[in-house]
């Protein structure tokens, strides 16, 4: 059965970019929003499985929606995708409870290696 | 002016560009001052030359501004002129954290190296998306604590074709840092670096 | 086509220098320009701390830059303009430079070795010396131009304009730190008849003289302009009346004391004083013109002598008028 996914960012390079390095044998759906605000009603309303997470956004940056996600105990998975690579900003997203960080520009073989490591395909 | 023109695919290109550029470039200072940086969407903006200098006019009126020129080259005739604008109350805050003391470096030589730490950070960080690399001319001051900073401005500005407008701000833990850098581009590296988006929008 | 074989050839003969260092600042190379110019072997230094080596480099402001270098991976760099030179190395034009070293602009590059891993820094060193020696030797002439344009040709004092200038700045000073002020004004006695009995070099000669010898008894924060022909007045910052009169006492008795002398001719002159102390709010031509009440008393009074300005000067002078 296809993943509901939702690709959230932005900027629309980086969501295409991301679709497109997605791994071929990835089933998923996918759903895009442009910001944080975006996302957490796409969260609220659909049943998404897995979120792809830009931190640098307008309206609701990305570490806003990890907060919401947790306040509204939401159930899904967050793979924060970002150029804000500082060893601080990483820490905190994971203890705001996403999976993984990867860095931006997110290439297929960091995708690849990181949906595999955590059983996604 | 039609054919510096760039659309909003080319637009979002770039942006997204500098936004990884940026998050490089803050990681580097955020170990290197042994501080957070905290990330702001940087704001881009693609502007005739012209209008610059009436545009930061307005913007520091009546503050005494300092104006950092620094020359960079690329391959395939990439180009430019990083311009870097600040008010000396914001200088202070990166001199307090890159520890200066008033009595081995001057204003100047400050200026200057804050200027190139800021400015080479960033641009690597752009070149090695666009596969390309730079390299720098020394940092020049155009002007420092200078009211008519928009005359030099207006002076530099007229020798280029299309200024990218970058407005960097830094938000430290404990320092809020803000500055405006401006991209000077001769018009064939505009047409190059056109190109050079159209090239990574294609391929995704 | 193989290329390798021109590193060497042009590396030595470059007219820069090049040091390469490692992560530890320790030297890699030189090239021939700094070999000869330091007067070291290559072979020598290489593997020595760059501190080592060259001892007096400003080693903590150099250390934070290069580690900077490391750090950010970006290139830093120093200008003559606002470090003359950071290697003490001889130039090429002793004569034309005040300095003995050569003034230098340095790029410090990031590298990289093949390894991909291996840090490098590399030191560029040009030769500024020539725009060094072009910019103090500007820097001289406006100065010279600055001075001519503030002081009297004859004698040497501050002219008018930038006189009164300083005395605007002084009154300023004063009304914002409410600290004393006072100005002194004097002139030379029955000039005229110097003139017609010695010529007007003879006159000239005496104005010198007279300022020669006033300057000696003044402090270096003291201001003596020349105003007029033969009238000249004296900025006396943290002076009150009394202090102030004490001055113009002394240079009255100077004056008059000792004769002058020009082409073997003694003259004997004597000057005329008026002083007042500056009060808040006063404005610089209120100033000037108590002073000049205050000497045109002394004059009245019989002249070679000096009068401090007191509020009744000013009605008896309404009632003269």
């Amino acid at each position: 059965m296809a993943l509901n996914v939702l690709i959230c960012d932005d900027s629309l390079l980086a969501r295409n970019q991301l679709k497109k390095s997605l791994p071929a044998d990835f089933d998923a759906t996918i759903v895009t929003a442009s910001n944080g605000l975006e996302a957490l009603t796409v969260l609220q309303t659909q049943d998404i499985g897995l979120v792809f997470l830009d931190l640098t956004m307008p309206e609701l940056d990305g570490v806003g929606v990890l907060e919401a996600i947790k306040a509204q105990a939401l159930d899904c998975l967050v793979i924060v995708v970002s150029a804000d690579i500082q060893p601080q900003m990483q820490q905190r997203v994971m203890e705001l409870g996403a999976l993984a960080f990867i860095q931006k520009p997110a290439s297929a073989d960091k995708l690849a290696a990181v949906l595999h490591k955590y059983g996604l395909i | 002016m039609t054919a510096l023109h760039f659309t909003e695919e080319q637009r979002d290109c770039l942006q997204e560009l500098v936004n990884v550029a940026m998050g490089q470039a803050s990681d580097k200072l955020a170990r290197y001052l042994a501080t957070m940086v905290h990330l702001q969407v940087p704001a881009i903006k693609l502007v005739d030359t012209q209008q610059l200098p009436q545009h930061f006019a307005q913007r520091y009126q009546q503050q005494s501004v300092s104006l950092i020129s620094m020359g960079f080259f690329g391959d395939q005739g990439l180009r430019g002129e990083a311009i870097m604008l600040y008010q000396l109350a914001n200088v202070d805050v990166l001199a307090r954290l890159l520890e200066y003391s008033d009595d081995d470096s001057s204003e100047a030589e400050m200026l200057t190296d804050i200027s190139s730490v800021l400015t080479t950070t960033f641009l690597n960080g752009l070149a090695e998306q666009l596969d390309n690399s730079f390299s720098y001319a020394a940092p020049r001051i155009l002007s420092s604590r200078d009211q008519h900073f928009a005359d030099k401005l207006a002076a530099t500005a007229q020798q280029w074709q299309l200024a990218l407008q970058v407005d960097i701000r830094y938000q430290l833990t404990d320092y809020s840092f803000h500055c405006d850098m401006i991209l000077l581009i001769p018009g064939e590296a505009v047409l190059r670096l056109r190109q050079m988006l159209d090239q990574i929008l294609a391929s995704f | 086509m193989q290329l390798d074989w021109l590193l060497q050839p042009l590396l030595s003969q470059l007219n820069s220098g090049v040091l390469v260092l490692d992560a530890e600042l320790r030297l890699v190379f030189i090239n021939q320009f700094i070999a000869r110019r330091a007067d070291v072997q290559p072979e020598d230094v290489q593997g020595k701390s760059l501190f080592d080596v060259f001892t007096d480099v400003p080693q903590a402001w150099l250390q934070r830059k290069l580690q900077g270098v490391l750090a950010l991976q970006v290139p830093a760099f120093s200008s003559w303009e606002q470090r003359q030179y950071i290697f003490k190395l001889p130039h090429l034009r002793p004569l034309s430079s005040d300095s003995q070293y050569m003034a230098q602009n340095c790029s410090m590059l990031p590298l990289t070795a093949p390894d991909g891993v291996s840090r490098y820094i590399c030191l560029l060193i040009e030769d500024a010396t020539d725009a060094y020696v072009y910019q103090q030797q500007l820097q001289q002439s406006v100065a010279r131009l600055q001075l001519a344009n503030r002081t009297d040709g004859l004698t040497g004092v501050l002219n008018r304009s930038y006189w009164q200038q300083q005395l605007s700045y002084e009154i300023q000073r004063a009304e914002r730190y409410q600290h004393p002020l006072s100005l002194l004004m004097f002139d030379l006695d029955k000039f005229k008849q110097l003139n017609d009995r010695y010529g007007h070099l003879g006159g000239d000669a005496v104005l010198v003289a007279l300022c020669a010898r006033v300057t000696t008894l003044l402090r270096d924060t003291d201001l003596l302009g020349r105003y007029g022909g033969e009238e000249f007045g004296v900025i006396l910052p943290e002076t009150d009346l009394t202090g102030a009169m004490q001055v113009a006492q002394r240079i009255c008795t100077a004056v008059a004391g000792q004769p002058m002398h020009y082409e073997q001719q003694t003259i004997r002159a004597s000057v005329s004083l008026g002083v007042a102390a500056f009060t808040a709010g006063q404005s610089t031509d209120a100033l000037i013109q108590q002073a000049d009440e205050a000497l045109y008393t002394a004059k009245r009074q019989g002249r070679n002598q000096a009068v401090a300005w007191r509020a009744v000067n000013n009605e008896y002078l309404k009632k003269v008028k």
